[in-house]
């Protein structure tokens, strides 16, 4: 076991782990932060995303000892003072249906526009790419996304 | 999904830290860079260390450097700083094309070219750009360094000649003397993330020259001196086009597996040949140097 | 009609503040505190074998290992329709990748050790892995005990036999019909397996306490039926239906995976041997792939005749599906084909033989589309070529055809209203089928097709909804239902039916996804039938709360009920336009009289729907005199596709579909399902492909080497368009149409990829390799 300390959601927390642990896993099981989610434990749909060092990356892919020091962002921290214009133009136009992506999704064109706020419609397109979605044929979420580029 | 095997981790702050735990540990131990492959393999069991050297503290190796006649691309350079580069956009074009077809962009956050080389997956994308560049793998252990052609770096599926106790600092990309371009296809099922069921490189060169190199059509990757030869001798046109591509069904041998069978390999190279050749061709044309010196 | 204020607005979903802002809690989500136990399954490595002997004794030394429990541990079967299934393989597994045992640690990566010490021993059995050698008369047998398994009596299992049910029309004189016909065609389609892929894993966690309540968390379609099953396979140990409770959050993605049971009843058998622990049972993707349901695969032989005019003369359709080891759920999606392989056609001479046939392959269940998808396959892909060969139109020859209202399907009964027409002249014109398309470059191909689709919900014939509605003191409401909402926008339509009755607006509304304790009985979220049967439900339910405020009024207030309505959440009057009393006022608290004392109290609606006309009852050897199918849902499709003709890759570069869901409740979300659907259904045709050995092993149970499609994936152009002919029963007129919208996907592209190439492609995927190597074999390129 190991003791790491980071900033998770703006808040500097130590959690203790062994080297064999998932970073989403400690998230999730050890530290209550359960927008972050499996849906394939390999890097293949996205669902773990969440923002390392200001970068969308796969939480299934790291283990956690390897943050120490460093910063996360989950959903969780983006919510915390109301919805983001991003995710109330995805709540207005009803982009999700499940859900279950919409963590990493949302994190993944975070990033795009937090780098980039007027993104083409082939830049989203791209930028969430790595996100799956087996529900909503990623046309509301695209359309969303590029409403709010628009708007601004 | 819980891992159920056991490691220890340290994180070396100095390059000669961390090739002291090497040289200690030897094959016992593994490189952690961005993990993406190493992670993975963990959690399905296979080459599961019983030391992970984490790499990320090594600060001398973030760099992308243009000097003495290279371009130096460290062993913690991620594919995202790979597509943000203008020295790699200016001097090795083909690799920032194929750095933007690498998995996915969470992955491609994380995930680094030297990894990618080291994993050595007879499928990655890093390696036929680096082959028709004649890049050079810089390697580093307790008894100095070693460079490795990238020809020669590959020994067979998911295995390259890096020594137990060495370590990849870089990888350096000599700058050409003649203006030229490159070109990268990779075959896919479709637009969206896949692993290369096969892959072609090309860089055209004003003089004449081509390199050419594939990937996925055996178990490494490797450049093809006969097609070089032939485009050498014959110009690089649609009739040697032709030729090159019944010439590809002895050069090649592709196999059936889950992604692709052997006969659409073979046919998918060809093409991917073709279209890579006209592609370069076309990027030779344009008054920018696109690799090269200036 | 009357003028709606809530029903056919485009509202923005009552879930979607949850789920955008990460607070949605799915399954897996849910904390159970440290004393939670983990429980991994151990597998079998082969499709068909006796099992011989199982030693735990390792695996029980691991620390932390609580206990191991295998098939003997529960020697019962259960299942939807017929019980042919096991909790663990008993004396035999059936396909590879069964469930043997389960070890409960007190962690995961404990639970996994120890799993991998189980020591299993077996006698290999011959493996059938097509189900056209199954019904060889030499084929083993999967399932000896076929003739003892209980079902439903719509089906008709051929005991000794690897077929599980044989659904039959036979309508008209089809001998007559065929030698009528000007043209016949005959020919062989088929359609592979599919995985449902939804994005959360199938999870389950179970607690049987000491006082002997058994409560189980599971993601899900279908609560009641989950408990329904629980209770009756785990009868024998004394659990009776209301010992058991099922609390269903939030459901990443179901699409039909969800539904019956599967996984689920894992947690819930394993908790009883480890009384007062919760227990979690999770899936991975690997079992996602490999041991929930499949979508079935079906070799169907498809002849059809029809007049030089088009007109159709006689249908003959013979599909053999593979259904895999355990039948229970995929059965009817085998009977729903059965009774509907004419498609949304007039066919007056048909005969149709459905087979459900048992192979050694994982279980094949419902997905979304129920065979639909399958069958209309090869009957669409029929109709573009007949139509061809006659020199008519595609779109002619389907306009010609096309069931109507009163026409009578393949059992006889009378079909219903629907939009059919409306639909193919709004695709038509939307896609300019009558103009040419043009290719990009040299290298591409373009093409044009066609698709018409149809689907009933198939669900047994008392299937039933309810629903109660309750008021709060200030006039919000909860709604309680057990439908779920997978994605689907459910609870939003849920809410905008009431609020249209109540006139209380949707802010105030709030509905959400069920326990079984608390929340009244639905069958199953599948078949596409909830905003129509819990639709119905719900809107009973505000009729009855309605009914309750406008008497309480009328009598207290001397008013004649009949002069009473609802408006912007108060009552009014026709005849005294002064009068206004706001619900929050007495719905909880009731009116006070002069006297001082109250009238009324808490105002709770209550609504129960169920189909009284349908029934399975008919001939056998006929199907005729029912009226298993309560309505069809019609719609038409047409895509423009591009090939490169060097690569065999298509770009799909527009897409229109026009469905007729009789009412869109909520027009945003109907338009959500069509993008949706398309998508699949392009990915099915176009991408998704399951690889099995030689063993039966599925090898790309991963998403790395299963492709379904990402962002960079999609149609230049989608174009949905919502048709609106009434459903007589349905709430506002509405019926479902969640399932339909991928149907007619996979012949569309199929005949527009034929029409760019001149490459008919008879078998499903249609990948880029598969139209390369045709194209390749044609000489065509190179």
């Amino acid at each position: 076991m190991k003791k790491i300390s980071f900033t998770l959601n703006g808040e500097r927390r130590q959690v203790h782990v062994s080297p064999n642990e998932i970073l989403l896993e400690v998230l999730r099981y050890k530290m209550g932060v359960k927008s972050p989610k499996s849906g394939c434990d390999s890097g293949d749909c996205g669902a773990c995303t969440v923002i390392l060092d200001g970068k969308a990356v796969r939480s299934c892919l790291i283990f956690a000892v390897e943050v120490d020091g460093q910063e996360i962002l989950t959903l969780e921290g983006l919510s915390a003072d109301g919805l983001s214009p991003l995710q109330q133009a995805l709540l207005e136009k009803n982009a999700f249906q499940c859900g279950y992506c919409a963590p990493g999704m949302i994190l993944s064109a975070h990033e795009l526009l937090s780098n980039k706020p007027h993104p083409t419609e082939g830049e989203i397109k791209e930028a969430i790419s790595g996100n799956l979605c087996r529900c909503t044929g990623y046309q509301p979420i695209i359309d969303a996304i590029k409403s709010l580029t628009q708007k601004r | 999904m819980a891992i159920p095997y056991e490691f220890h981790y340290e994180k070396p702050l100095t390059l000669q830290a961390a090739l002291e735990l090497l040289d200690k540990h030897g094959e016992n131990s593994r490189l952690l860079a961005g993990g993406t492959d190493v992670a993975n393999e963990i959690r399905m069991g296979f080459r599961v260390p019983g030391l992970l050297i984490d790499i990320k503290g090594l600060e001398e190796l973030k760099a992308i450097r243009v000097t003495d006649g290279a371009l130096h691309i460290g062993a913690l350079v991620g594919f995202d700083t790979i597509r943000a580069s203008k020295p790699i956009r200016d001097h090795c074009h083909i690799l920032y094309e194929a750095a933007g077809l690498v998995a996915s962009p969470g992955v491609r956050n994380r995930a680094t070219m030297v990894g990618n080389i080291c994993s050595a997956v007879a499928c990655m994308d890093s390696a036929a750009p680096l082959l028709v560049h004649d890049a050079l793998v810089h390697c580093r252990s307790l008894g100095g360094e070693r460079v490795v052609p990238v020809a020669k770096w590959f020994v067979d599926n998911r295995k390259t000649c890096i020594g137990g106790r060495e370590l990849v600092t870089h990888v350096s990309i000599p700058l050409q003397e003649v203006k030229c371009a490159g070109a990268y296809q990779k075959m896919m099922r479709y637009t969206g993330e896949d692993l290369a069921a096969a892959n072609v490189g090309v860089l055209r060169f004003a003089d004449g020259r081509c390199h050419v190199a594939f990937g996925s059509v055996g178990p490494i990757p490797k450049r093809s001196p006969r097609l070089e030869k032939h485009f050498l001798e014959h110009g690089v046109n649609p009739e040697s086009i032709v030729r090159a591509r019944e010439m590809l069904e002895k050069l090649i041998k592709p196999i059936s597996d889950v992604r692709a069978s052997k006969e659409y390999r073979m046919h998918m190279a060809g093409v991917m040949l073709e279209r890579a050749l006209i592609a370069a061709g076309e990027r030779l044309k344009m008054p920018r140097v696109i690799a090269g010196k200036e | 009609m009357e003028k709606l204020h809530a029903v056919g607005q485009s509202a923005v979903r009552v879930d979607g503040k949850e789920k955008v802002s990460g607070a949605a809690l799915f399954t897996d989500d849910l904390e159970f505190g440290p004393d939670l136990l983990y429980a991994e399954i151990v597998e079998g490595p082969h499709a068909h074998a006796m099992i011989t002997k199982i030693d735990t004794s390792e695996a029980e030394k691991v620390p932390g290992v609580l206990c191991v429990v295998t098939g003997r541990d529960f020697p019962y079967n259960f299942g939807l329709y017929m019980k042919d299934r096991f909790i663990f393989a008993q004396d035999r597994v059936r396909f590879f990748g069964e469930q043997i045992a389960a070890v409960v640690a007190r962690s995961p990566a404990a639970a996994k050790k120890a799993a991998r010490l189980v020591r299993v021993s077996y006698k290999p059995l011959p493996k059938i892995l097509n189900p056209l050698d199954a019904i060889e008369g030499d084929a083993s047998l999967i399932h000896p005990g076929l003739k003892s398994y209980e079902h439903v009596p719509w089906f008709f299992p051929q005991p000794d036999t690897n077929i599980a049910h044989h659904r039959k029309i036979r309508k008209g004189d089809v001998e007559k019909g065929f030698a009528e016909a000007d043209h016949v065609l005959d020919d062989t389609y088929e359609v592979p397996r599919y995985a449902h892929c939804a994005i959360e894993y199938h999870a389950a966690v179970a607690k049987y306490d000491h006082s002997g309540r058994l409560t189980v968390w599971a993601s899900s379609q279908s609560p009641h039926t989950q408990r329904n099953l629980f209770a009756n396979a785990l009868a024998p140990m004394g659990i009776r239906h209301n010992d058991v409770r099922v609390i269903a959050p939030h459901v990443g993605g179901g699409f039909g995976s969800k539904a019956g049971v599967t996984m689920e009843i894992l947690a819930a058998a394993i908790a009883t041997r480890v009384k007062g622990h919760p227990v979690k049972v999770m899936w991975n993707r690997e079992r996602e792939f490999y041991n929930t349901y499949q979508r079935l695969g079906v070799v169907a032989r498809l002849r059809l005749g029809v007049k030089k005019d088009g007109r159709i003369t006689a249908l003959h359709h013979e599909l053999y599906w593979d259904a895999g080891a355990y039948v229970e759920y995929g059965a009817n999606v085998v009977n729903a084909v059965g009774l509907s392989a004419i498609g949304p056609y007039r066919v007056e001479n048909a005969s149709i033989d459905s087979y459900c046939i048992y192979t050694n392959l994982p279980p094949g269940g419902p997905y979304r589309g129920f065979g639909y998808s399958e069958f209309l396959f090869g009957l669409e892909s029929h109709m573009e070529r007949i139509a061809r060969h006659l020199g008519i139109d595609p779109v002619e020859i389907r306009r010609r055809n096309a069931i109507k209202a009163g026409d009578l399907t393949a059992y006889g009964a009378k079909m219903n209203p629907s939009g059919l027409m409306q639909a193919i002249d709004a695709v038509a014109k939307e896609i300019r089928w009558d103009e040419p398309v043009l290719p990009g470059n040299d290298e591409e191909a373009v093409g044009k097709g066609f698709s018409l689709f149809w689907k009933a919900p198939a669900m047994p014939p008392n299937t039933s909804s309810s629903c109660f509605l309750k008021f709060n003191e200030d006039a919000s409401i909860n709604i309680l239902v057990s439908g779920m909402d997978i994605g689907q926008g459910f609870l939003t339509v849920m809410a905008q039916i009431a609020s249209e009755v109540l006139t209380v607006p949707l802010s105030k509304i709030r509905t959400e996804n069920p326990d079984t304790d608390r929340n009244p009985y639905e069958w199953q979220t599948v078949a596409s039938h909830v905003t129509w049967g819990c639709g119905n439900a719900v809107k009973l339910a505000a009729q009855d709360a309605r009914n309750q405020v406008l008497d309480l009024v009328s009598r207290t207030q001397n008013l004649p009920k009949d002069t009473l309505y609802l408006a912007e959440g108060s009552v009014r009057c026709v005849t005294k336009p002064s009068f206004r009393m706001a619900l929050e006022d007495f719905v909880i608290h009731g009116i006070q009289m002069p006297d001082g004392t109250f009238r009324g109290g808490p105002i709770m609606g209550r609504g129960v729907f169920m189909p009284e006309y349908a029934t399975t009852k008919a001939d056998p050897e006929t199907s005729q005199g029912g009226h298993p199918n309560v309505h069809y849902t019609v719609g038409a499709a047409a895509a423009i596709v591009a090939v490169d003709k060097k690569t065999g890759k298509v770009k799909v570069r527009k897409i229109v579909e026009a469905v007729d869901c009789g009412k869109a409740i909520n027009p945003d979300l109907v338009r959500g399902q069509i993008t949706g659907g398309i998508l699949q259904g392009i990915s099915t045709v176009l991408y998704e492909e399951m690889k099995f050995d030689h063993r039966g092993k599925m090898l790309n149970p991963n998403f790395t080497d299963y492709k379904i499609p990402t962002s960079l994936d999609l149609p230049d152009e989608v174009v949905p368009i919502i048709i609106e002919v009434a459903e007589p029963d349905g709430p506002y007129g509405a019926r479902g149409m969640g399932e339909h919208t991928m149907i007619p996907v996979a012949p569309m592209i199929a005949n527009a990829i034929d029409d760019a190439l001149g490459l008919r492609i008879k078998t499903m995927p249609i990948t880029a390799e598969k139209i390369c190597l045709a194209l390749l074999k044609k000489n065509e390129v190179r």
